[in-house]
């Protein structure tokens, strides 16, 4: 039973991180080769797990292979460590430990020239690993939640990873230890949601593990439906803070201060993922309540459309995919939320449709975002920049980037063949199938939602090429004529195979994804047929629709960047117009959190250390000083004459005397 | 009757009087006098641990001290879950920071190191003690080196500080005394009051609530204080800036759980109706205490004081978890006493190093020292990061079953919406602890002040630093390391409730 | 029998004038001599009760006579060792101080 052995996938890049940590520095590439290895591993290891499970007894009875031992208890709960393989995980594990092998590998020549620093960047993203594969190995919320922490301790870390002596100097530093520590509250904010969201679940159902809460009806009858729904709520704010969902999304195109693999790393394979496979790992609960799984849904498309607008006039080549990532994220939150909607309004088929969209769009996800990274990468390895106003006509200097890229560009703007098209397209369906089926108001919500994810998709296409375009084609600009030819071999390796992987893994659907993704309904399991969803599609004219709108962005761009027929100009204003400004401000984002962390954080602080200083330290040094005031003042008795003394003695006897003699009288002594 | 109990008390003490007279030329064998008496205190310490001695309850010791016709007065030593942990922890962190200070050099060193064992010597009597009167004395004994400490090896302002800790705490030990009499006299209807533990929680259960109640608020803000807990706080902030980084470990790792210690073992143990009946204060107090703390920190330019300001807080958990008077409750806050005992020694060696390596502790003037320091920045990382309780480390044991177990309390109340606070500290504690961290250790690097001369953390220095962040992590994956102990005793407790 | 009473107002007398001395003098060596006269007044007390021996006060008993006239011996030998101490305590401030007026600046810096 390889099964067993489950816990060594995250236990062996976390040893990699201990290893690497204590004696990389006297290792070839300083550890680069161990963080491969360790990665390797983990996916091989994942690869037989999921094959023992996908063809065992258990997947076919749709159960999850599940161990656990006891940790310790908190009162009369007990808190158990374990793992838990469905498929699920086995998706999640295959994809993550696989992507992250390929990025590995891409740092050796991306970080070839970092020197030192290499040891302390493949110890932190083999913990980063660690991180998340423990997060989807996980047994129970619990042991999800810390290595959901770990993984924003190393997004800390490596986001900072230029937090000091930066190559470009000081002002870049302090931007990189800025964003990385706006990336850690930021999404820390969520987390203590999701903290909020963990006790009131514990409490209702006595229990964080999977096995228990997924499996007894009778605990949800029991629990206090409200209760329940705030439990819920709370548990989407930590997704709403990982996963950089709207209102909590700013910190993403910050993240983009660290290295650039690194970036790959959390965008595709680890981290923001990490808050869509707790919606889908959590599906179970969440379906309990619709009105949650509306406001995810919302949630989700906001966050895919307002996204999308801010990536429409960025000029910084990573910050368009930064963008791009969470308007992806906002479509797979928003196929979950629509699917959990329609589930528990009783439309299984549909709500299985949801739930397997929104995984598959993350998988696809995966695939070409951590090559639209790379691929950046390789350009930024090339030019020295991230503005893509210095680049241009780097095609016929780095074929190969240029070409994968536009593998990863075709596949993002769904171009059928390519995996977005696939997944992108039952997104949209769900959204679809909720307005068809809801009730009223979930009905109005989700047609908007629909309009806002079909909008979404012209701008995906329309800002994808246009970086394609500025970045490879036209005439060579500053930086770009100064770029010395491909990348090296380590880095274009990955670039290839995940190209090909842009290209076919939409095709996964008709080769069994979608009966690894099973949903319960009571003791029935319901399933998708893939091959039957994926011609549904083509007979859909909504397909069209997204389709001609993705290609119409395309030629606009075009048009735009290439043919320069149409001057982007005219329709800002030369950058003078309203809503352009909107876009560069972020909408204002980045100005709102810091007003608020101003003043609710420093400002009380100020005035908490003020009354702390003068009142609550005045009080005291203020009796002190009364003391030794009063002190002072009654010593002036003492005139240092004998005579004083000894008068007041004197006198003193005297009135005692007559005090004692009235006494004395008074009680008729004598 | 064995002995080991008393030894834990007497091996100090006898150190503590070798190495007062190691003074002029030997100077330099203080410190491994020192060095060899605490680590033979750790050993005992540890084998009585790892129940080599044998079971808690067979070791108890019992003398009768004093004894006329109106009271009686033991030496008596006790040790069980909830004190091992504290003996453990006073003990260990006594030899790191004997270990942590060989490089220092510094005038009669003699002095320093009889002082760091004669405060072992109280630390240890007042976890041990199984006698009120007994407790109470050992509880003034730590009082005395620790001012000393603060007044002769201080910083510029060290006079006042010192003055101001003697005080404040003082004062606060005179009303917890009033506090023992008064338990003491209505534990007994007639004949003389025997002060020890046993015999005084026997004989007052019976008392009526009033009277329970006010021994409760007497004895309560004597260790409210040592806590400390807002608004008697501001003793600490000055003692820690003033104090040498030895002190402040001593201080905020093992005298702070004084109080909380003593909270338990008297106001929970002995007097658990008054407990209920002031439930909601101790609340109060811990909730502020909490969230002024952390807004406390935001506010310092002092790293010193700033992590002076994340124990008002931090304490403040500790004593929220005592407020809930549930099992999880106090179980992880008795957790959260030896969780913060590890961190905030390690954040107060980073944090004083701070001044000796670079010259200043002011984070506006510091900046970009992980460039030249990485040892030290690592360091500081887990210190920070374990305090503002990141899973895996022993800090988040501290505070998500505390929280638990104070949201199962407002559930029960019916004000779930206090949840809020609990996590508006949660955030606010990530927020100074990065904040500190970007100025400190990230950005670019300071140009205010002249780094030519810092350097990283030294050989000693190192092993101390790494004993502890080995224990943060060892604890932080298995927490049962410490809840085998705790349980019991809590066990016990609850029994008795 | 001479009444009591002329024994006591002797003393008083006596007491009073110490006592005024005691307080205005200003020579310290006049101030001695006047705590001498204080002295020797309650001296003078203890005699003429334990001598009168009244009746009417269970306490003085022919004991208490005895006690009352050792007493004075003991409040005599006590004198003597305090002016003693005191004198040489004089002798001492005058070789430092060259003074012994009380009220000299030189001999009242020793307060605040």
């Amino acid at each position: 039973m390889i099964a067993e052995y489950t816990w060594l996938i995250p236990f062996i890049p976390m040893m990699c991180f201990l290893i690497i940590g204590i004696i990389g520095k006297k290792t070839p590439e300083k550890g680069g080769y161990i963080a491969i290895a360790g990665a390797l591993s983990a996916f091989i290891i994942s690869a037989a797990v999921s094959y023992e499970y996908l063809t065992g007894d258990a997947f076919d009875a749709g159960e999850a292979i599940t161990s656990e031992i006891e940790w310790f208890q908190i009162g009369t709960y007990t808190m158990h460590l374990g793992y838990y393989v469905d498929g699920l995980t086995c998706a999640m594990m295959l994809f993550s430990s696989f992507i992250s092998t390929l990025i590995f590998i891409y740092s050796l020549g991306y970080m070839h020239d970092q020197g030192e620093r290499k040891n302390r960047y493949y110890a932190e993203v083999s913990l980063f690993l660690t991180g998340m594969l423990g997060l989807i190995v996980s047994s129970n919320f619990l042991e999800l939640f810390i290595f959901w922490e770990v993984m924003g301790l190393c997004s800390y870390l490596l986001i900072g990873f230029w937090s000091f002596r930066h190559h470009d100097g000081d002002a870049a530093s302090a931007n990189a230890a800025s964003a990385a520590k706006k990336a850690f509250l930021v999404t820390r904010m969520g987390d203590v949601c999701l903290m909020g969201g963990l006790f009131i679940l514990l409490n209702q159902f006595g229990s964080l593990d999977y096995t228990t809460m997924f499996a007894t009806a009778e605990l949800v009858a029991e629990a206090d439906p409200d209760m329940l729904t705030l439990g819920l709520l709370l548990m989407f704010g930590g997704v709403i803070g990982k996963s950089a969902q709207f209102p909590l999304h700013d910190w993403l195109p910050d993240a983009m201060a660290g290295p650039t693999t690194v970036s790959s790393l959390i965008h595709a394979a680890t981290m923001v993922k990490a808050g869509v496979y707790l919606v889908a790992r959590a599906f179970p609960i969440y379906v309990m309540d619709g009105n949650v799984m509306l406001f995810v849904g919302i949630i989700g498309g906001v966050t895919a459309f307002i996204a999308a607008t801010m990536a429409l006039n960025n000029m910084n080549i990573k910050k368009v995919l930064a963008y791009s990532t969470i308007s992806q994220l906002g479509y797979m939150i928003l196929a979950l939320g629509a699917g959990g909607y329609l589930w528990s309004l009783g439309y299984y088929e549909l709500g299985a449709l949801g739930f397997f969209a929104g995984c598959f769009h993350m998988i696809n996800h995966a695939f070409f975002k951590a090559l639209l990274f790379m691929g950046s990468g390789s350009v930024i390895h090339g030019t020295g920049t991230e503005d893509m106003r210095l680049m241009g006509g780097l095609f016929k200097k780095m074929k190969i980037t240029a070409t994968t890229m536009l593998f990863g560009c075709l596949a993002i703007a769904g171009i059928p063949i390519f995996s977005g098209f696939w997944s992108k397209d039952l997104v949209i369906d769900a959204a679809m199938a909720a307005f068809e089926h809801g009730t009223a108001d979930g009905a109005t919500w989700f047609i908007i939602l629909w309009v806002l994810a079909v909008i979404t998709a012209f701008m995906t296409a329309f800002y994808m090429f246009r970086m394609w375009f500025m970045t490879f084609m036209g005439e060579p600009r500053e930086n770009a004529q100064h770029c010395h030819g491909e990348s090296p071999k380590t880095m274009t390796m990955p670039l290839v195979i995940l190209a090909i992987f842009a290209l076919i893994s939409g095709l996964f659907m008709f080769v069994g994804l979608a009966d690894m993704l099973p949903l319960h309904e009571g003791m029935e399991l319901v399933t998708l047929d893939g091959m039957e969803e994926g011609i549904e599609l083509f007979k859909n004219p909504y397909t069209y629709l997204t389709l001609i709108l993705a290609i119409v962005g395309i030629v606009i761009a075009y048009l735009m960047y290439v043919k320069k027929t149409i001057n982007p100009g005219k329709f800002n204003k030369f950058g003078e117009s309203w809503l352009y400004k909107a876009l560069t401000k972020r909408w204002w984002f980045p100005d709102l959190y810091n007003q608020i962390s101003w003043k609710l954080g420093y400002g009380v602080a100020k005035g908490v250390n003020y009354i702390d200083r003068q009142i609550v330290d005045g009080t005291v040094n203020g009796l002190s000083s009364a003391v030794v005031g009063g002190g002072d003042a009654i010593s002036k008795v003492q005139t240092g004459h004998v005579q004083d003394y000894s008068s007041i003695v004197l006198l003193g006897v005297a009135v005692l005397s007559v005090v004692v003699l009235l006494i004395v009288a008074q009680l008729g002594g004598l | 009757m064995s002995m080991i109990l008393s030894s834990l008390i007497l091996i100090p003490l006898v150190g503590a009087i070798v190495a007062l007279f190691m003074g002029g030329s030997r100077d330099k064998l203080a410190k491994y006098v020192a060095i060899a008496f605490s680590a033979v205190t750790l050993i005992v310490s540890s084998l009585l641990l790892f129940k080599i001695f044998g079971e808690f309850d067979e070791l108890g010791e019992s003398y009768e001290w004093i004894s006329n016709n109106t009271f009686i007065m033991n030496y008596a030593l006790e040790v069980d879950g909830l004190s091992i942990l504290m003996v453990f922890l006073t003990s260990l962190l006594v030899v790191l920071v004997n270990v942590f200070s060989i490089d220092e050099h510094r005038e009669n060193n003699n002095y320093f190191y009889a002082l760091i064992l004669a405060m072992e010597v109280g630390l240890m009597g007042v976890y041990l003690a199984a006698d009120y009167f007994l407790f109470y004395i050992m509880w003034e004994v730590t009082l005395i080196p620790m001012y000393f400490m603060i007044s002769w090896y201080g910083g510029p302002r060290r006079h006042y500080s010192a003055i101001k800790f003697f005080i404040y705490t003082h004062v606060a030990s005179l009303v917890m005394l009033i506090g023992i009499f008064a338990i003491g006299y209505e534990s007994v209807a007639s004949g003389p009051v025997n002060y020890s533990f046993e015999a005084v929680k026997a004989g007052i259960a019976g008392t009526a609530l009033e009277t329970q109640s006010l021994i409760f608020a007497l004895l309560f803000f004597g260790f409210m204080v040592k806590m400390p807990s807002v608004p008697f706080h501001t003793w600490l902030p000055d003692a820690h800036t003033e104090a040498p980084t030895e002190g402040s470990v001593l201080l905020a790792g093992v005298m702070l759980k004084m109080g909380s210690y003593g909270i338990i073992r008297f106001c929970i143990e002995a007097l658990p109706d008054a407990a209920e009946h002031w439930q909601w204060l101790i609340i109060a107090i811990a909730l502020v205490s909490i969230i002024y703390g952390a807004y406390g920190c935001i506010a310092q330019t002092d790293l010193k004081k700033m992590v002076a300001f994340s124990s008002i807080s931090h304490m403040g958990m500790v004593m929220l978890g005592i407020g809930c008077l549930s099992d999880a409750g106090i179980t992880f806050a008795v957790f959260q006493m030896f969780a913060h005992g590890l961190i905030t020694a390690m954040l107060f060696m980073v944090c004083g190093m701070t001044g000796h390596k670079v010259g200043t502790r002011e984070i506006p003037l510091l900046g970009g020292l992980a460039g030249r320091m990485p040892v030290y920045a690592t360091f500081m990382m887990i210190a920070f990061m374990a305090s503002l309780g990141l899973p895996g480390l022993v800090g988040f044991w501290g505070e998500f079953p505390v929280i638990m177990a104070f949201y199962e309390f407002i559930l029960e109340e019916d004000v779930i919406w206090m949840l809020v606070f609990c996590m508006l500290s949660l955030m606010l504690t990530a927020g100074y602890y990065l904040w500190a961290m970007q100025r400190t250790l990230f950005g670019p690097e300071t140009k205010k002040i002249d780094l030519s001369k810092a350097h990283d953390v030294g050989h000693f220095e190192f092993a101390a630093l790494l004993v502890l962040a080995i224990l943060v992590a060892f604890f932080g994956v298995w927490p049962d390391g410490a809840l085998q102990f705790i349980d019991p005793y809590v066990d016990g407790l609850f029994g008795v409730i | 029998m001479i009444p009591m009473e002329y024994f006591l107002i002797l003393a008083a007398i006596l007491f009073c004038i110490g006592a005024y001395g005691v307080l205005t003098k200003s020579n310290a060596i006049v101030v001695l001599m006047c705590i001498e006269l204080m002295l020797n007044a309650a001296n003078i007390n203890f005699i003429t009760f334990a001598a009168y021996n009244i009746d009417t006060i269970e306490l003085l008993t022919m004991e208490a006579t005895a006690v009352g006239q050792a007493f004075v011996i003991m409040s005599i030998s006590v004198a003597a060792a305090e002016v003693a101490v005191g004198i040489a305590i004089l002798l001492n401030a005058y070789k430092i101080r060259k003074t012994t007026e009380l009220d000299d600046a030189e001999l009242t810096t020793m307060r605040w």
